[in-house]
């Protein structure tokens, strides 16, 4: 049990009146030129990933970055063993009982990751939209067991990093009334799992908004996200079937099908022409040993990939799923609100009908403030996953408040409720996405992703300035988040700025000016150009800040080269 | 060299020349002479041997890496382009989800839809009944604290979290949960996670792996089936509660564990009140077989927190026994505490690992703060303010002489006997109640369903979803209680059934009736439930009273 001194303290007041607090969620917008629509230009070509590789003098660093920290951490770890024993409980068996994870497993962790742990995980206190409230903490050494001890103040900060895209991340307005009298009429719990008694008018009235949302005739809701693809598949497919996944899907995808029992190839990133291949050699050989040939194919992509910000190439996938007949699986996780000039993910994004995807998974966490997952499908299946998935009938069933979350913000995105209010949140995730993106491009950041995609990853490579680069930005008061390994490749940590349309221009160009900063200091500008950014092609785009400030909000909306 | 002469054909010239070139390369590279030098020296100046050992040398280079692709080459001829082509072509797909039969669409039609708040007495199907399915066993749901205390934290933070619990995803409301969770089960920490039945199966697989031992009670619930099936250990089954059969097994395997180095991860898996029979295991032995073969102990509280001891601490509190000697235990906050998601409580390196090493609290969003709320809230109406009281909970005790009361009137009830067994024990607010075995005898049903080696489990594994989808029997069962769960809310009370699927469960199961009872509902209320769900089972029962009859049913399908 904790001491009192190490518990979370009770948040603060702030003085704001409701208008200012609302403003502080959710900016206004100060200029009608800072919009823009999210939409795939047909004569454009499809989204290739472009990948700027760091100069070598970078990569040699950031592996000698990671043999200075394993051997520190190896010289501590047998030291402290020797002087510190307490704090190796966990590591060495105790009477009889082996340790709960073995040194080995544990190392990065402890000597890698906890040494920039004040990064991760900081508390919050209030909505997090526009800006974030964050808790100042301390910790009297580098600590083993990530105990902090609160100061009891707070620092609010501008927010890059939550999954608020259009900016519903809100505690007044049309969603929040829409809550709160759910709770009044129906409680904050639906009391069962969704077989049993957990379905009430407004899980039904919420599916069918959802369907008809994406564009499917029948949909499913659940709780969680995670759990939504972790208990999807054992429904679909088993060892006679076969899932082809993308190698960057999300660890819930992975799960899920490991949970099956299918059968799992996967194809590199986006290589449509090795998922091509892959596909020819699977059909005609059949399933291992047997060569019967398999039952189902189910190809399983993202829409928009968390970490990459990279999309998938839909045109493709669905012209090879006609020659083909797999079936295709598209997470739109991030995609779903983000993308598309109605908010309605990837297949909006491209233009491509929603029939032409089998299942349309995604969450209603990251872009329309509630939490949880749904499967969009036709009648047939979601009527056989309503009986059969394994949350619908064991697990709970989602709450009240988050269906009306849900109902009222896809209603605003859609128009029904608060006419151009939908408009104006998509239209400005979009113009701030390929802003704050060419702006970045521009000063040298190496960037990754899509030019409509409103996560940014930014490449930072040594591990030792992820804490750097966090913590520099928390001092200009803003929020990011720094990830590494195992999220993504040991080798390229990265900070990933999650736009909103919660942010003004103003906003963009408070980051664009601290960036710069930073990357001056912590030595980021190095890319090379092919990503676009340069002033005259084949050169290295180093634009100065006030060149940037004075163009981007103009070219971005006109090109992004 | 100088005293051997080779002869060289007029054909081979070219090639002479070539090596001699490439010879004069070689000797120009940096430290090429020392490598010269001692080729010459160990092979006494003899070329021959030289390139006989070369070739040598290439042979067995080719070898090695032809024998590898040979491994690799699939037994079937290769395929022409055009080949492929044709079996792309030919290839039928099975339909995505194996469609609704005629037979299983019944139960589609079978999942009521509440109209309102899930309370004691709430609008179903059009219908205002007393529910007696709802899993809200405090009733919570409809509590004027919870529901401010809910609206409040909307108030400040929204609904959702917006971010995994790691990147901004955790506020204070979570903070404070955790603590109060820990402090209320007298557990050093707590942390939360986003769903109940995504819980176990991402605790045990952060620290059960490969190679590593469980020893499972065989009534366990899908969900720590599922963490089993993920976290790929070696799993023993020992008979439900049957504490004679796990110390059989703990004495056999030790002579092998004792020589394994290093000592393998060990868990005893079990339930506090099990989801699926409404029993508890003897934690008191539990304990003492686990303190003394060297095992830890998984516990899933999803049903006994709020509901076992008398301030509503779970199974260690009932048994007098403290929650260290437990070394994880997980629970659930939807059900007593009228929340969202899951708890996993322990030691502190133990939680502190997932926090970083479990798939479902990393890669998940955090649960929206308000339910976090409302399970501190839930925590604080429980203990009456102070979460480390030891005085009586007077809302656990209310709940608890319900459940008593109710599971008395079925289990004493004679004319019940023949037809219907309770399974559950009197403090269990879930009544399980099965076909008697005298009365499944009767209607030709067999003992039980699915389990290892099943007709169901062989399907699986043969992935004929035909088979494994519809067991007819099982099926007919079901509804053989769903005409007894609709005669029931036509009569106005609100009971339900055990919708188990039998190709997610490994464990073999019998169809249950399940009566819930809630503090929501008086006494009175549960006596005159209790009379129609008496005359409803005995209605049906006597309608269906041999196997004929029972086969019969199918045609209402």
């Amino acid at each position: 049990m904790k001491s009192e001194a190490s518990k979370i303290p009770n948040a603060p007041p702030d003085n704001f009146t409701p208008a200012e607090r609302t403003e502080r969620e959710f900016g206004r917008l100060t200029s009608k030129e800072h919009l823009y629509v999210s939409q795939h230009i047909s004569s454009e070509p499809l989204p290739e990933p472009i990948m700027d590789e760091p100069p070598y003098f970078i990569l040699i660093c950031t592996y000698l970055n990671y043999l200075i920290l394993i051997i520190i951490g190896h010289i501590r770890d047998f030291f402290g063993q020797i002087f510190y024993p307490a704090d190796f409980k966990a590591l060495t068996g105790q009477n009889g009982l082996a340790p709960w994870y073995s040194g080995f497993e544990s190392f990065y962790v402890r000597r890698l990751k906890m040494r920039l742990d004040d990064c991760f995980a900081r508390p919050i206190c209030g909505a997090p939209g526009r800006f974030i409230k964050c808790f100042e903490r301390i910790t009297d050494k580098v600590n083993v067991n990530g105990s902090y001890h609160y100061t009891g103040d707070v620092v609010e900060c501008l927010n890059l990093s939550s999954y608020n895209y259009l900016g519903f991340a809100q505690s007044s307005g049309t969603c929040t009334d829409a809550a709160l009298a759910s709770v009044e009429q129906y409680g904050t719990s639906a009391c069962g799992p969704r077989e049993q008694i957990g379905t009430t008018s407004l899980h039904v009235e919420c599916e069918r908004v959802i369907a008809e949302f994406v564009g499917k005739p029948s949909a499913l809701v659940f709780s969680m996200g995670f759990g939504t693809n972790a208990n999807l598949f054992t429904s679909l497919v088993n060892s006679k079937c076969l899932v082809i996944s993308d190698e960057l899907n999300h660890a819930s995808i992975r799960f899920g099908v490991r949970m099956s029992g299918a059968s799992v190839k996967v194809f590199p990133h986006n290589d449509m022409e090795a998922l091509e291949a892959l596909l020819r050699a699977q059909i005609s050989a059949g399933q291992p040993k047997s060569h019967r040939p398999w039952k189902k194919i189910i190809v399983a992509v993202e829409g928009l990939y968390s970490m990459e910000g990279n999309l998938c190439n839909l045109p493709k996938l669905v012209e090879l799923r006609e020659k083909y007949r797999f079936f295709l699986f598209v997470d739109e996780a991030h995609s779903i609100g983000a993308l598309g000039p109605n908010g309605k993910g990837i297949c909006d994004y491209f233009g491509v009908s929603p029939n032409k995807i089998d299942l349309l998974m995604g969450t209603v966490t990251k872009s329309f403030g509630a939490t949880g997952g749904y499967v969009a499908a036709d009648t047939a299946v979601i009527d056989r996953l309503r009986l059969d998935i394994a949350t619908n009938v064991y697990g709970e069933s989602i709450a009240p408040p988050v269906l009306a979350q849900i109902i009222s913000s896809l209603n605003i995105i859609d128009g029904k409720v608060n006419p151009g209010e939908g408009t104006e949140r998509l239209q400005r995730i979009a113009f701030n996405s390929r802003y704050l993106r060419l702006a970045l491009k521009r000063l040298g950041f190496i960037v990754y992703g899509a030019d409509d995609s409103p996560v940014i990853p930014v490449l930072l490579f040594l591990p030792a300035k992820m804490p750097a680069f966090s913590r520099m930005m928390y001092e200009h008061k803003i929020a990011v988040v720094v990830v590494g390994y195992p999220a993504t490749p040991l080798t390229s940590g990265r900070v990933r700025l999650c736009v909103s349309a919660a942010l003004t221009k103003e906003d963009l160009d408070r980051v664009i000016e601290a960036m710069s900063e930073v990357g001056d200091k912590l030595f980021l500008k190095f890319s090379s150009g092919i990503a676009g950014g340069a002033k005259k092609k084949g050169e290295a785009p180093r634009w100065a800040l006030d060149d940037v400030l004075a163009n981007t909000a103009r070219d971005c909306t006109i090109s992004m080269a | 060299m100088s005293t051997t002469t080779i002869v060289i054909p007029e054909s081979l010239n070219n090639i002479h020349i070539y090596v001699l070139d490439l010879y004069r390369r070689f000797a120009g590279l940096p430290g090429a002479s020392i490598v010269i030098g001692y080729i010459k020296a160990s092979y006494k100046d003899d070329p021959l041997r030289s390139v006989f050992e070369l070739a040598l040398l290439l042979f067995a280079v080719k070898y090695f890496l032809s024998s590898k692709k040979q491994a690799n080459k699939p037994t079937l001829a290769k395929l022409s382009e055009k080949e492929v082509d044709d079996l792309c072509q030919e290839w039928e797909p099975e339909p995505l989800a194996f469609p609704l039969g005629e037979l299983e669409k019944w139960q589609l039609a079978d999942i009521p839809v509440t109209q309102g708040s899930v309370g004691p007495h709430a609008c179903v199907d059009a219908r205002d009944v007393l529910n007696l399915a709802s899993l809200d066993f405090l009733n919570f749901n409809s509590n004027a604290v919870i529901k401010a205390a809910a609206k409040q934290t909307i108030m400040k933070s929204g609904v959702g979290a917006c971010g995994p619990p790691n990147f901004y995803g955790t506020q204070d409301y979570h903070v404070r949960a955790e603590e109060d969770l820990a402090e209320f089960l007298g557990a050093e920490r707590a942390m939360v996670y986003g769903q109940d039945f995504n819980t176990n199966t991402s605790v045990l697989p952060s620290f059960v792996k490969r190679g590593d031992l469980c020893i499972v009670d065989s009534g366990v619930g899908v969900s720590t089936q599922n963490a089993l099936k993920m976290s790929r250990c070696r799993v023993q089954w020992f008979n439900h509660n049957d504490m004679d059969h796990l110390e059989e097994i703990l004495q056999e395997l030790q002579p092998g564990l004792a020589e394994e180095k290093p000592i393998t991860r060990r868990f005893i898996v079990s339930e506090g009140l099990f989801v699926n029979f409404g029993d508890y295991p003897d934690l008191h032995k539990l304990v003492e077989l686990k303190e003394k073969y060297r095992y830890r102990l998984f516990l899933d509280e999803s049903y006994s927190i709020g509901v076992l001891g008398k301030t509503g601490r779970g199974l260690p509190e009932l048994f007098g026994i403290p929650r260290s000697s437990i070394e994880i235990t997980t629970g659930s906050m939807a059900l007593a505490f009228a929340s969202s998601g899951g708890f996993c409580v322990g030691e502190s390196d133990m939680i502190q690992h997932q926090r970083i090493s479990s798939l479902a609290f990393v890669f998940s969003a955090s649960l929206p703060p308000y339910c976090a709320r409302v399970t501190s809230t839930a925590l604080h109406l429980i203990t009456n303010g102070d979460l480390t009281s030891e005085a009586e909970s007077k809302i656990v005790a209310s709940l608890n002489t319900k459940s008593e009361s109710l599971s008395e009137l079925f289990s004493s009830d004679r004319s019940l006997q023949p037809f219907v067994l309770v399974k559950s024990i009197p403090l269990s607010p879930v009544i399980h109640m099965r076909l008697s075995p005298k009365y499944r005898e009767m209607l030709q049903l067999p003992p039980v369903y699915g389990g290892p080696q099943s007709a169901v489990a062989q399907a699986w594994s043969r992935g004929l979803e035909a088979e494994y989808f519809l067991d007819e029997t099982y099926n007919l069962e079901n509804f053989l209680l769903s005409k007894i769960v609709a005669l029931c809310k036509s009569r106005d009370v609100l009971i339900t059934r055990s919708k188990r699927i039998l190709h997610h469960e490994v464990v073999s199961m019998v169809p249950e009736l399940l009566v819930c009872v809630t503090d929501g509902v008086s006494v009175e209320e549960l006596a005159i439930a209790f009379h129609v769900v008496k005359e409803s089972i005995l209605a049906v029962t006597q309608q269906v009273n041999n196997h004929t009859a029972f086969r019969r049913l199918e045609d209402e399908l």
